[in-house]
């Protein structure tokens, strides 16, 4: 059984009866591995549809949440359960728990650090005072608004109040977390949070490949939230001086919140400082002051490294990339999805109004980026594989759009496989109106094809 | 992908029951078995397979039982219906499995467990008629039809399925208006089956329950009994899990009695 990925968070959804007989046959060693290399925040276990579990049952799923952990920091646990599963798993665990668990998979989400839906307002209820504080932190740090109540009869009473709260959590809890830098998105900033001491892990944990495709769309601003950071050594060192000299090329700022030097020697800020990364003592010294965040870069997504262009290798494979998409439509529709027209340009779309957009990057031995653009309307035929329901909820339509093109770079990812051509590929980004998408690509020339499925006509670009 | 002119295709090429097949399930309606048996030895396959069925462990028999007669004395009327329409599913099984590690044996062992756990169900129920012990026979054929629709896109089916959690049920309810269960409850007409037993099998996926109370509580048996044989480890193994959404909600009020019955501890 393979876990399905999305937002970060991959899980596995096991169906039926689990007991020590049938669980080891859920995952095999190469089930195992597969997921350890996952670039994920999350690995979960869904119980929604397990009726019948006990301790042998879930036992094979602590084995993959240890080796996950080991390999790549990333939480792990369980989610989508009732009460009554929630108080087994505590009773068959009690003190070993360092798993999580998430009463459902759109709570977890909210702790994912690659969830970019922030600014929820969360209430929060647990039985255990810590849990509530741990939960609070972990949200906040988010970027979202914890609300606890103290008191079940409290719980009870705001939990009532129907659209009060974009989320309610209770039946949840924080196992050991996952060790992978956080990172939020505020408006055009980056803001990665950081905590304890900073040694030669921070390689590790730190997601440079989300780093670099953040540089490639045009991010310019990264704040490291480093309020909770006791020291540093000099690998810590070396490793955000690289940072900042590869920001440099990109014309990109990094800064550094609330960073206390008490415990760090002063010549690793001058040797930091003198790498170009400023120093604040609190987030608002930069959010708050719009002259600021405009001369950091932050006000502007464009992309000012030198502008790259379409390479003769990209061209040769550009039949590949339109076979992914078109193969993909086809798919998805059931119809015959057609080429119309193909030229290298800057992006054109005649008519902005009612259209989105989404992206996916792909680097390795080839880099690029993919962009789908479509009417709102037709994105929705598009997809009605994936959404399965009729509806106009522009979240979910963007949200399975980021599915669809995902699909695409998976299929690129094949199709570029077979030709020996190693690509992996980046989290799709979704635009729910073209200036946004038009901020990040600018004037970048790619190949523009319009095409087409049912007469409903759509637009693909490949640019670098 | 999927089109409803490759469904239909494949409804048009399921062939009608064989003579033989069709003479011993009329012989077995009037409660004829000893000539019903031996109409069923006419047809060798047949006779091969209710050895090969019958002897398995979970049948419990300590010897071998050989003779066609003597199987059909041991099952009863509704057993032995019940086993021919067994057959006539295997009929549309494919030699080579692709899309689920399958073979005859292990798809004959998945048969053989949903026809005993089935009887027993029954028992407990108080519903011994043969058309209602028989409904289970065509149960397995959603697989069988998820294997035939499926097994040439495999690789889409894994790239889709990688980026969304979904059944092969929904994924031809959504491309094709049409589910595994639509598609089954069709063999069964082609089949001549009583009409029952299309419309238990058609309840059973927990997707379209039925207005008569009565065959919708044999639909939430046999769907909970499916799913506790498709966590076994050589059906998840098989990549059974999951080729189709199980409906917890659906069963929530048997589950009790079925863990009881299934001595689930």
């Amino acid at each position: 059984m393979r876990a399905v990925v999305k937002n970060g968070v991959g899980v596995f959804t096991p169906q039926g009866f689990l007991d020590g007989n049938s669980s080891s046959a859920f995952l095999s060693i190469e089930d195992i591995e597969a997921t350890t290399a996952l670039d994920v925040d999350m690995i979960l276990v869904s119980l929604k549809r397990v009726v019948f579990f006990n301790k042998n049952g879930l036992d094979i799923f602590m084995k993959l949440f240890s080796k996950v952990r080991q390999k790549n920091h990333a939480t792990v646990g369980f989610c989508d359960y009732d009460e009554k599963k929630y108080k087994a798993i505590n009773v068959f665990y009690q003190d070993k728990m360092y798993f999580s668990l998430y009463k459902t998979i759109d709570i977890a989400y909210l702790f994912s650090s690659s969830f970019q839906k922030q600014n929820k307002n969360v209430l929060i209820y647990s039985d255990d005072k810590s849990q509530r504080s741990a939960m609070a932190i972990e949200l906040h740090d988010n970027g979202h608004n914890p609300i606890i109540a103290q008191t079940k009869q409290e719980f009870r009473e705001k939990s009532s109040n129907k659209g009060a709260y974009d989320a309610v959590i209770d039946l949840t809890y924080l196992g050991q977390m996952g060790q992978k830098i956080a990172t939020r998105v505020t408006g055009n900033a980056i803001i990665y949070s950081i905590s304890s001491f900073l040694d030669a892990e921070i390689s590790s944990k730190f997601n440079i490949q989300y780093h670099n495709n953040s540089l490639n769309v045009g991010f310019r601003l990264f704040i490291f939230d480093a309020y909770k950071v006791i020291s540093m050594n000099v690998h810590a060192l070396n490793f955000f001086s690289k940072l900042a000299s590869s920001a440099a090329e990109y014309n990109a700022n990094i800064c550094f919140v609330g960073m206390d030097f008490e415990k760090t020697t002063d010549t690793f800020k001058e040797t930091l400082e003198d790498a170009g990364i400023l120093f604040y003592d609190q987030m608002d010294d930069i959010l708050k002051n719009k002259k600021l965040l405009k001369e950091l870069g932050a006000s502007s997504a464009a992309n000012t490294k030198t502008k790259r262009v379409i390479n003769k290798q990209t061209v040769t494979e550009l039949p590949r990339f339109i076979d992914a998409t078109v193969v993909t439509i086809e798919m998805m529709t059931n119809s015959k999805a057609i080429k119309q027209s193909a030229e290298v340009q800057t992006i054109t779309i005649k008519d902005k109004a009612d259209k989105i957009a989404s992206s996916i990057g792909y680097y390795g031995d080839l880099d690029g980026m993919v962009i789908l653009v479509f009417p709102k309307a037709i994105a929705k035929k598009a997809c009605e594989l994936l959404i399965g329901e009729n509806t106009n909820d522009i979240e979910l339509i963007l949200d399975t759009l980021a599915e669809l093109v995902n699909i695409v770079g998976g299929r690129i990812k094949t199709l570029l496989s077979d030709q020996n051509i190693s690509v992996d590929i980046t989290l799709p980004r979704t635009y729910s109106n073209i200036d946004s998408l038009l901020e990040v690509i600018q004037d970048r020339k790619g190949v523009q094809v319009e095409l087409s499925f049912n007469d409903d006509k759509f637009l693909f670009f490949l640019t670098r | 992908m999927i089109t409803k002119d490759k469904i239909d295709e494949f409804i048009e090429k399921i062939p009608p029951a064989p003579k033989a097949l069709r003479e011993t399930l009329a012989l077995l309606n009037s409660g004829e078995l000893i000539k019903a048996s031996k109409v069923a030895q006419t047809d060798l396959a047949l006779a091969k397979y209710l050895k090969s069925l019958v002897n398995k462990p979970i049948y419990g028999f300590s010897h071998e039982v050989k003779d066609i007669s003597q199987i059909f004395g041991i099952l009863g009327v509704s057993g032995s219906q019940q086993t021919v329409y067994n057959y006539m599913t295997t009929l549309l099984s494919p030699s080579k499995w692709l899309l689920f590690k399958l073979n005859a044996k292990t798809f004959y062992e998945l048969q053989a467990r949903l026809s005993k756990r089935w009887e027993l169900i029954l028992k407990h129920l108080g519903k011994e008629d043969k058309n209602t012990a028989s409904s289970i026979a065509l149960l397995p054929a959603s697989i069988i039809v998820a294997e035939a629709l499926f097994c040439q896109r495999i690789e889409d089916v894994k790239l889709l399925r990688s980026a969304k959690n979904l059944d092969y049920n929904t994924i031809l309810i959504r491309l094709c208006g049409m589910g595994l269960f639509d598609i089954c409850e069709q063999i069964a007409v082609k089949w001549e089956m009583p009409k029952e037993i299309g419309e238990i099998i058609q309840a059973s996926s927990g997707l379209k329950p039925s207005s008569n109370e009565e065959i919708n509580l044999l639909a939430k048996w046999m769907h909970l009994l499916l799913f506790y044989e498709l966590s076994q480890p050589l059906f998840v193994e098989a990549g059974l899990n999951d080729f189709l959404d199980f409906q917890v909600d659906f069963i929530g009020d048997i589950y009790d009695d079925f863990a009881t019955l299934m001595e689930i501890e």
